[in-house]
């Protein structure tokens, strides 16, 4: 008959209708819409900087330093007098890039990790949940602070050593990496406890048991059973980190151990026009920024909340 | 040779509080299509004793110590992992006693029995596919191909057990262990689900293992029954013998504190006094002494071995309750 060669088929409709549903309950909560919005304009600012910005983010013009918002430059121009706007669009695609990268790799070491030290348990457990609760014992900005001021040198030397690399290094990719290298090493110990947490409890589950004495490997067991049961808060958890690590680095970088000058990000705006406090021009100079990275994190805050929502049951 | 052999099993768990003895050397043979029964009250061993043939145990803190179990003349305990895994689900298949818990809720129902399919047939989705539907049909679910599509939360109870015992047959085990399966199940299910297994029994010429405390389910179903006491085999004989002449103190009181259809005069029923021994300081001498109303002094001191009473009808008791009346001691 045609219906067993439609399991395809009816796979797709299915999926299409979770979808519908998945958005149906993430919408009611209208914030996280917001949210959303917000972080897509982000993302399409960053990506498509070179095309949104009305200048180069390093066009210095001195005959026109300072200026309040205008035409010509509708947030103004900073010190050197380069044009605000570029800058902060650019800033964009800075935390474009970080943000997701330093979550990635931050939320795969976690996953690693979690999943290994909750299904293994022994000393394998020991191992990566001392280590884990060692680098929670850290502030994590502190420490972030402390790998991004000792590896920097090193990550730069050992970069120039390629000297196909050369365009990227000078492109300020040595301090992106180092940013990223940062909050990744700060990040995986909180998404580790999460997802050891959430594989202690599934593999007492008796499904977990009814799917070993069908003579599913570990592996298998992993990936269909535990994991996709441990999916919605490892996504919420993602969300939350996204923001999270838009503050730090914007910490980082306004510290002077992240994203260095020329290269714009939102926190390095911040210290370059911090001199600026008393300025007529401050409002777009210095809290624009600032008020740009609350936005996000803010934004990304309620996306979590909007996906807790949608994805947990009832 | 019987199909599945059990000899001198021992499980048991390294905990904090102490070695928990499950499973204190337990022997049985199940033949080709036969059915036995495993009766015992709340931790007595039946399912450790089970999940200990499939190797199913949590390891750590529990562990297999000693025995064998021997499927088709190979000793599952000494298997590499590998073809452990060829035999679970595919020669021996398991049956659980949740079905609320027993299905993953985020897989559909047909991607569950396709699984075992995929795992140990070889077959691909579509083929995978056809056989879960077939499969869901034998086991009496309407609209099978539609069904297969919907997860576990749309299933009532009944239909989830279905559903377990549709994955449990998907690759025609030889054997079927069902861990009180139908106990999580309000009564009219449990006999269409009994049912259920008696007609596949009849069908597919599988051997089944039922684990139950109902000692009215066993007396229907099985032809040979196992009480277990404490991680001991306490008495086993065939249905007809266990309850028509039942010889172990323990299997009296059983049988006794159950009220009887047949019965003209109305009758107390027996309730058994104290409680299961525990078993992490498991004393020497007979496990169920400190409740049984037939203790003589041997029974302190000696644990007794399982031996025959009549042919095919053993018990491990020091008493012959046939000549001796019932002392009870002073509480």
């Amino acid at each position: 008959m045609a219906r067993a060669q439609s399991v395809v088929e009816v796979e797709k409709v299915e999926q299409r209708r979770r979808w519908w549903e998945f958005w149906r309950r993430f919408s009611r909560n209208k914030l996280a819409v917001v949210g959303l919005v917000v972080v897509f304009t982000m993302f399409f600012t960053g990506i498509f900087a070179p095309w949104l910005a009305p200048y180069s983010y390093t066009d210095q013009n001195l005959d026109a330093v300072e200026q309040m918002p205008s035409l010509a430059h509708p947030l103004g121009t900073d010190e050197l007098g380069r044009d605000q706007l570029s800058r902060v669009i650019w800033g964009a695609r800075t935390a474009v890039i970080i943000a997701p990268t330093a979550t990635f790799f931050g939320v795969s070491l976690g996953l690693l990790f979690g999943l290994l030290a909750g299904y293994y348990r022994g000393w394998v457990e020991t191992v990566i949940m001392r280590l884990a609760d060692i680098l929670f014992a850290f502030p994590g900005i502190l420490l972030a602070i402390l790998i991004a001021a000792t590896v920097q040198g090193r990550i730069e030397a050992w970069l120039k050593g390629f000297e196909a690399l050369e365009g990227f290094v000078k492109a300020g990719f040595a301090q992106v990496l180092v940013v990223i290298v940062a909050l990744s090493a700060v990040g995986w110990p909180g998404m580790a406890r999460l997802v050891r947490g959430q594989v202690l409890s599934l593999r007492e589950e008796q499904f977990v048991e009814a799917a070993w004495a069908i003579g599913a490997r570990p592996w298998r067991v992993i990936r269909h059973h535990i994991l996709p049961n441990a999916m919605a808060p490892i996504v919420v958890s993602i969300s939350m980190s996204m923001g999270g690590a838009i503050v730090a680095e914007a910490g980082l970088s306004f510290m002077g151990i992240g994203i260095r000058p020329p290269t714009p990000s939102w926190g390095a705006l911040i210290i370059d026009n911090y001199s600026f406090w008393r300025s007529p021009a401050a409002p777009v100079l210095l809290w624009l920024p600032a008020l740009i990275v609350g936005a996000m994190v803010a934004a990304f805050n309620f996306v979590g909340d909007g996906l807790n929502e949608a994805l947990s049951p009832g | 040779m019987a199909l599945l052999e059990i000899k001198g099993l021992k499980t048991r768990f390294f905990t904090e509080d102490g070695v928990v003895h499950a499973v204190n050397g337990i022997s049985y043979d199940l033949e080709e299509g036969g059915t036995l029964g495993i009766v015992g009250e709340s931790g007595c061993g039946k399912t450790v004793s089970v999940l200990s043939v499939m190797r199913l145990i949590p390891e750590p803190p529990g562990k297999i110590v000693g025995g064998e179990v021997l499927f088709e003349g190979r000793d599952i305990l000494k298997m590499d992992p590998d073809d452990v895994r060829k035999v679970r689900g595919n020669r021996i298949a398991m049956v659980f006693q949740d079905p609320m818990t027993s299905l993953n809720p985020v897989l559909t129902i047909g991607r569950q029995i396709d699984e075992a399919l995929e795992l140990h047939m070889g077959m691909d989705k579509h083929q995978a596919r056809q056989r879960t539907i077939e499969l869901l049909e034998t086991v009496g679910i309407a609209e099978a191909a539609d069904r297969a599509d919907d997860y576990p939360h749309q299933f009532s109870g009944g239909m989830r057990q279905r559903v377990m015992i549709a994955m449990a047959l998907s690759c025609n085990p030889r054997v079927l262990i069902a861990d009180e399966p139908t106990t999580a199940l309000d009564v009219t299910i449990q006999a269409q689900i009994i049912e259920l297994v008696k007609r596949l029994r009849e069908d597919i010429g599988m051997a089944i293992v039922w684990i139950t405390h109902d000692l009215g389910i066993i007396a229907g179903l099985a032809e040979r029954v196992i009480v277990m006491y404490a991680g001991y085999i306490v008495e086993r004989a065939s249905v007809k013998d266990l309850y028509g002449d039942p010889r172990h103190p323990y299997t009296i009181g059983l049988l006794g504190s159950l009220p009887r259809l047949d019965e003209t005069r109305k009758r107390r029923l027996f309730s058994m006094r104290g409680l299961p021994p525990d078993l992490i300081d498991l004393k020497p001498g007979c496990p169920f002494a400190p409740r049984c109303d037939y203790v003589i002094d041997r029974c302190w001191e000696e644990t007794p071995p399982l031996e025959p009473v009549t042919l095919g009808h053993e018990i491990a008791c020091w008493v012959d309750v046939k000549s001796s009346q019932p002392s009870k001691p002073a509480n």
